[in-house]
């Protein structure tokens, strides 16, 4: 009874852990390509567009050219392309962003299943996994520990994203053109040009954040992949403070109250699934009520979001 | 940061430029001496700006030629100027306040490196600045500076980046007299050191006989004269500068309505006790501040911006909320509501008012209607009567003189002066028994200011109750009976007209501010 | 002191100083139905663009456009069945789409309508239950009032966050449609399931009493009228009433709002309000009138296509009703690709998602006529 009854609590807690190192990659990588645009001065609210384009078009090359790296580059591509649509509309004058990102949420969306019909199948090359559970011989250990590069690569991406926008000539230009456009025209610079580059690139990144959920976990292409991902992102961004190291914490964090739905259905609580997979969301919101305030802008908002001022 | 190089001489000949119908140069022949400080003189629209921006690179002109040292340039853009060694200081700042001093320091450099080693920048910046007569510390963040290090910045900018011709675009108009002084006759020594040419644009007849070696005067576009400072006088400027109709900033003072021709009444009509309110960023911005305003006079409160003015008429405005203390109208707390401003008659002007009280997307007839709408005659049991409102706009637009087509025409597509017409109108149209000002004349030519000083001056003999919050001072020399000084969120000194002193006012605007970095 | 050598706002550095004010004033003199019609002729333009593109998409995947032109016209307005099943979809997103073109008139960007119409019909469910034993049309009136109710509370909820705490109503709206979805789920998969349907999970079925019918002849639902109605209402008290000119001057400037002494909290809630409401209602029709009882089939995109009716009606109410009808019957043709073309029905969805697009691309010309006042 002891046993059963421990290695249910156990269970749960590593279902935890595995989720948060499992769930959290494509939170990672699309709140990092988020943090990039926003810190240019844009939002995109179609990253749940991107997310799904890049998720079948990572899977869909994945299976055409048997290799999933490939597949994860052309979800890359997707992305930024979809990126590039969003900031053509949004460098017109007097379009608001958040409206174009609705719109491309839905069209990318539509987009995703129309050309996805013909992949939906169970499986495709998938990507590898790096067995960091080896030295347990539990399999439960062994299977949350099974960590994908793309996590790992994730986690580079972060450090260096966090040292470069403090470091580099990019980055500098880019948090101008987020923080000041007027002082960026000054200069000669094009705002347009610099936030149109940085949403391509949150664009890449989000392609390659989906797919990581049709190439690795949950590994297959059907129409219920994501179910609101990308706007958590969205969230998960302001949560992290458009710090991109925060952006990693929030992550796992987000990651392992995503998997405690399914973790606590492993354990035979299935009551209440519905409400647990709502957690993230929930959890979302209330650090939004939290962060927000009538008094002041967000701490640490680039200063020409629309959605901070 | 490159060697000390003969700062450049700079002459325009001839230059012409046209804007739709407008001739905003014409003809303008002018010669900037090196190492001398050039003063442009002029009022609003002299063209001024125009001269100088298509030196920049900003406009090409139409015709005419500017020469560098002796070399004809065509200058297509702000990049060759720069490159020339021309820079230019703006009025509002082109600093990104979130980022620190050595990084938007950094920013302007034409080539920046693709990483950058902050440790041996902040070295070189600190080196640089030893040799100039402002220092700042390179890790601050631009946003805790004052407006007075600020502008030093912008200075300081141009100097590190190489430029030797520097072209101030009226420097001081966010300084008090004294940090005015500081930066200008900075400004004077380092030309005279043969390091800088500098042009001062300016309106202000002061600056130009104190700090200026030359000064050309400009109306309309074009060159009236230029001459050397020395050889003139204040009265001379400005007889060339207005013809007949000269009015000197005396002259004007003079002339004004200063004393009211009612004693105001024994009771204050409104009450401000130790007002507290916090500004954007989470600090307090205005700091238990009180005054009171009695009827039948014009209460002024002067100060720099930034000092928090613009919060404490956004507190009386309804749209900040007070952190501490009260505002008493007629013994009564006041709370912003509709029904409590018509109660007691409060009306405000804002500066800036196509931002901050009428509706760029409606009508100027719907913009006059603000006040009335939801009133017989307009309004008839939450119906709104729109004939009604026609031609109560009508009448309005008649009386005060509004140009516009028409008054379904959008208020956005009226010049500033009358979009200050419009809210005037429909402020003082109702029962004013309250009149709350912001920089009422802000942008506008000498004739609307005018006429608009001449209605509050007519209201306060009325009897209304003025407050005027200006950063004008001469307006407020013009125009209040009591003047009170704002500085670092609360009133810091209160003196009756008779009594005010311009420096005297000056240095109590500056009581707490941050002492400057040696 | 202050005072510039150019223009009020701030220096703009590549533009010369505006000579454009004078062709502007001129034109301005135009009646005010110039605003209408071209905001009309904008909507109309981004439509025909986007069926251009759609078409060189359709054509790219081999398909002849203009064959999928004529199906898209036949199946949502060809045949009477075909506009039948036009009008049946246009029913709820008249609805839906007020729940973000009303708030819009205050300022506030609200994509909640997908959340308020499910709980909607929840809390119709609920309200019929409980009063089952009423006559029919008492019992159908305390359904639709309940889901109603619901919706209104519930984007109520975005706006009270909005004024009192500052938070984005946009995320905000958006994250709340996922909550009421789970919310939705849990409930009708154990609390109010009806265990005796076992092909998917479903609440308790509607008395039949309380069912809302067809019109006369139609085999479109009354729920139809309901919308239609409202929309007109909307309209006339948006653009007739003090009100609805309060919540205008709050939409155009806030800050102006202030000075008015306008009670701010107060209409945005009550802008949030009427469109939670609407998105409740079409919710709750949907369940009396289509479906019986409440089930997945009550989330499939209603909210979110609301969202693109209220910008291509450029969030007018009147301009909802025609915009709604058009959309609905792209959304109707969506079988017919399917069975001519073999085309995936999210082939619709590409569709609307173009037309969205180009709507909002199209703002970029508004305003080029003075006197348009330009939507969200």
């Amino acid at each position: 009874m002891t046993d059963a009854h421990g290695i249910g609590w156990l269970g749960i807690v590593l279902a935890i852990v595995g989720g948060a190192l499992r769930v959290s990659t494509p939170y990672l990588y699309v709140s990092l390509g988020e943090v990039l645009t926003e810190k240019s001065g844009r939002v995109n609210l179609g990253l749940e567009g991107v997310l799904l384009m890049g998720a079948m078009s990572g899977f869909a090359a994945g299976s055409l050219t048997g290799s999933p790296w490939l597949g994860v580059l052309a979800a890359g591509v997707a992305g930024g392309l979809l990126g590039l649509l969003h900031a053509a509309i949004c460098n017109l004058p007097h379009v608001n962003d958040i409206a174009v990102g609705i719109a491309l949420f839905l069209f990318g969306m539509g987009l995703a299943f129309y050309l996805g019909k013909p992949f939906i199948a169970p499986r495709a090359a998938m990507l590898p996994a790096l067995p960091f559970g080896f030295w347990s011989s539990e399999p439960a250990v062994r299977a949350a520990l099974e960590i994908s590069p793309l996590f790992l690569i994730g986690i580079v991406l972060a450090i260096v994203l966090r040292w470069a926008l403090a470091n580099t000539r990019w980055g500098l230009l880019l948090r101008m053109a987020g923080e000041s456009a007027d002082a960026a025209r000054a200069l000669g610079y094009s705002v347009n040009t610099i936030r149109t580059l940085a949403t391509m690139c949150g664009g890449f990144l989000g392609g390659i954040g989906g797919a990581f959920l049709s190439l690795y976990y949950p590994g297959n292409w059907n129409e219920a992949l994501s179910s609101g991902q990308g706007l958590m992102a969205i969230a998960l961004v302001i949560f992290a403070r458009w710090n991109p190291l925060r952006c990693l914490y929030a992550s796992l964090l987000f990651g392992g109250a995503s998997a405690l739905g399914p973790a606590l259905q492993t354990v035979g609580i299935t009551a209440g699934y519905y409400l647990w997979s709502a957690a993230p969301y929930v959890l979302t919101l209330a650090l939004l009520i939290y962060s927000s305030s009538t008094r002041h802008t967000l701490a640490g908002a680039p200063s020409e979001l629309s959605i901070s001022r | 940061m490159s060697a000390m190089q003969k700062p450049p001489c700079v002459e325009v000949r001839d230059l012409s430029k046209r804007f739709g119908g407008v001739q905003a140069l014409a003809d303008a022949s002018v010669r900037f001496a090196p190492g001398r400080v050039h003063a442009l003189l002029g009022e609003n629209g002299a063209g001024k700006s125009t001269l100088v921006k298509c030196v920049m690179g900003y406009y090409r002109a139409d015709s005419g030629a500017i020469l560098v040292d002796d070399v004809e340039h065509e200058i297509r853009s702000p990049q060759q100027s720069r490159a020339l060694g021309l820079g230019m200081v703006y009025q509002h700042f082109t600093l990104v306040s979130q980022m620190s001093v050595a990084e938007n320091l950094v920013l302007g450099r034409a080539q920046i490196p693709a990483t950058i080693d902050w440790k041996a920048e902040h070295r070189a910046l600190s080196e640089f600045m030893r040799a100039m007569p402002f220092r700042l510390d390179p890790s601050q963040p631009v946003a805790s500076l004052a407006a007075g290090e600020k502008q030093k910045l912008e200075i300081l900018k141009q100097l590190y980046l190489g430029r030797r011709f520097l072209v101030l675009d009226e420097p001081t108009s966010v300084l008090t007299p004294d940090e005015a002084d500081q930066v200008l006759s900075e400004m004077r020594r380092l030309a005279e050191s043969g390091m800088l040419t500098v042009v001062l644009i300016t309106h202000k007849f002061r600056e130009v006989m104190r700090f200026a070696q030359d000064v050309t005067m400009m109306r309309g576009g074009r060159i009236l004269a230029t001459t050397e400072v020395a050889w003139t006088t204040v009265d001379e400027l400005a007889q060339r500068m207005f013809g007949q109709a000269a009015i000197t900033t005396a002259a004007r003072q003079a002339s004004a309505p200063a004393a009211a021709e009612t004693t105001p009444c024994a009771g204050a009509y409104c009450e401000v006790r130790d007002l507290s309110a916090l500004g954007d960023r989470g600090t307090l911005a205005v700091v238990d501040t009180s005054f009171t305003v009695r009827g039948g006079e014009i209460v002024a409160i002067a100060g720099v911006s930034g000092n928090g003015q613009k919060q404490l008429v956004e507190v009386l405005a309804g749209q900040r909320e007070a952190v501490r203390g009260s505002v008493v109208i007629a013994g009564r707390p006041y709370r912003c509501t509709r029904a409590e401003m018509q109660r007691y008659g409060v009306y405000l002007l804002t500066e800036e008012p196509l931002a901050n009280d009428c509706v760029r997307s409606l009508s100027v007839m719907a913009n006059l209607a603000l006040r009335r709408y939801d009133r017989p005659p307009i309004a008839w049991r939450g119906w709104l009567r729109r004939r009604v409102l026609r031609r109560f706009a009508e009448e309005l637009i008649a009386r005060y003189r509004i140009r516009t087509s028409s008054p379904l025409a959008r208020i956005d597509s009226l010049s500033g002066g009358n979009v200050q017409r419009t809210v005037l109108a429909r402020e003082l149209s109702e029962d004013v028994r309250l009149l709350i000002l912001q920089n009422p004349c802000f942008g506008l030519d000498a004739a609307a200011a005018a006429e608009i000083r001449g209605r509050i001056a007519n209201a306060r003999d009325r009897g209304v109750a003025v407050l005027l919050v200006s950063e004008d001072l001469d307006e407020v020399l013009e125009l209040a009976d009591r003047i009170a000084v704002m500085s670092g969120g609360c009133i810091v000194h209160e003196v009756g007209r008779a009594h005010a002193d311009r420096y005297e006012l000056g240095r109590h605007m500056t009581r707490t501010s941050e002492a400057e970095a040696a | 002191m202050r005072s510039p050598s150019d223009a009020v706002d701030r220096p703009d550095l590549t533009q010369p100083p505006a000579a454009a004010p004078r062709r502007r004033l001129s034109l301005a003199a135009l009646p005010a139905y110039a605003a209408a019609v071209e905001s009309a002729c904008l909507s109309l333009g981004a439509i025909a663009v986007a069926l251009l593109l759609f078409g060189v998409f359709v054509a790219l995947g081999g398909h002849d456009p203009i064959a999928v032109y004529k199906a898209l016209y036949v199946g949502g307005f060809g045949t009477r069945f075909s506009i039948e099943g036009t009008l049946t979809q246009a029913s709820p997103i008249i609805l839906t789409a007020l729940c973000t073109a009303v708030p819009a008139r205050v300022g506030l960007l609200v994509i909640g309508g997908e959340g308020a119409l499910v709980l909607g019909g929840l809390a119709a469910v609920l309200c019929a239950t409980a009063v089952a034993a009423a006559p029919g049309p008492i019992g159908a009136l305390v359904a639709l009032l309940g889901g109603v109710c619901v919706g209104a509370l519930w984007i109520a909820a975005v706006g009270a966050l909005k004024h009192w705490r500052g938070v984005n109503e946009t995320i905000s709206s958006l994250l709340l449609n996922y909550i009421a979805i789970a919310i939705f789920n849990h409930l009708i998969s154990g609390p109010v399931r009806d265990f005796s349907q076992t092909l998917k999970a479903t609440s308790w079925t509607v008395p039949p009493a309380f069912g809302i019918g067809s019109m006369p002849g139609w085999s479109v639902h009354w729920g139809l009228v309901v919308g239609v109605s409202l929309c007109l209402v909307l309209f006339v008290v948006l653009r007739y009433t003090t009100v609805g000119f309060s919540m205008d001057i709050l939409g155009g400037n806030r800050r102006a709002a202030q000075v008015a002494g306008l009670p701010i909290g107060r209409l945005l809630i009550l802008a949030c309000v009427i469109g939670g409401g609407a998105a409740g209602l079409a919710g709750a029709i949907e369940v009396l009138a289509v479906h019986g009882a409440a089930s997945e089939s009550l989330i499939v995109g209603f909210g979110y296509t609301g969202i693109l009716v209220a910008f291509l009606a450029r969030q007018n109410p009147l301009a909802v009703i025609p915009v709604a009808v058009l959309v609905g019957g792209i959304s109707a043709s969506g079988g017919l690709l399917q069975r001519r073309f073999g085309m995936p029905d999210a082939t619709t969805q590409v569709l609307q998602g173009l037309i969205f697009l180009c709507v909002l691309a199209s703002n970029a010309f508004a305003g080029r006529i003075a006197g348009v006042s330009r939507s969200t």
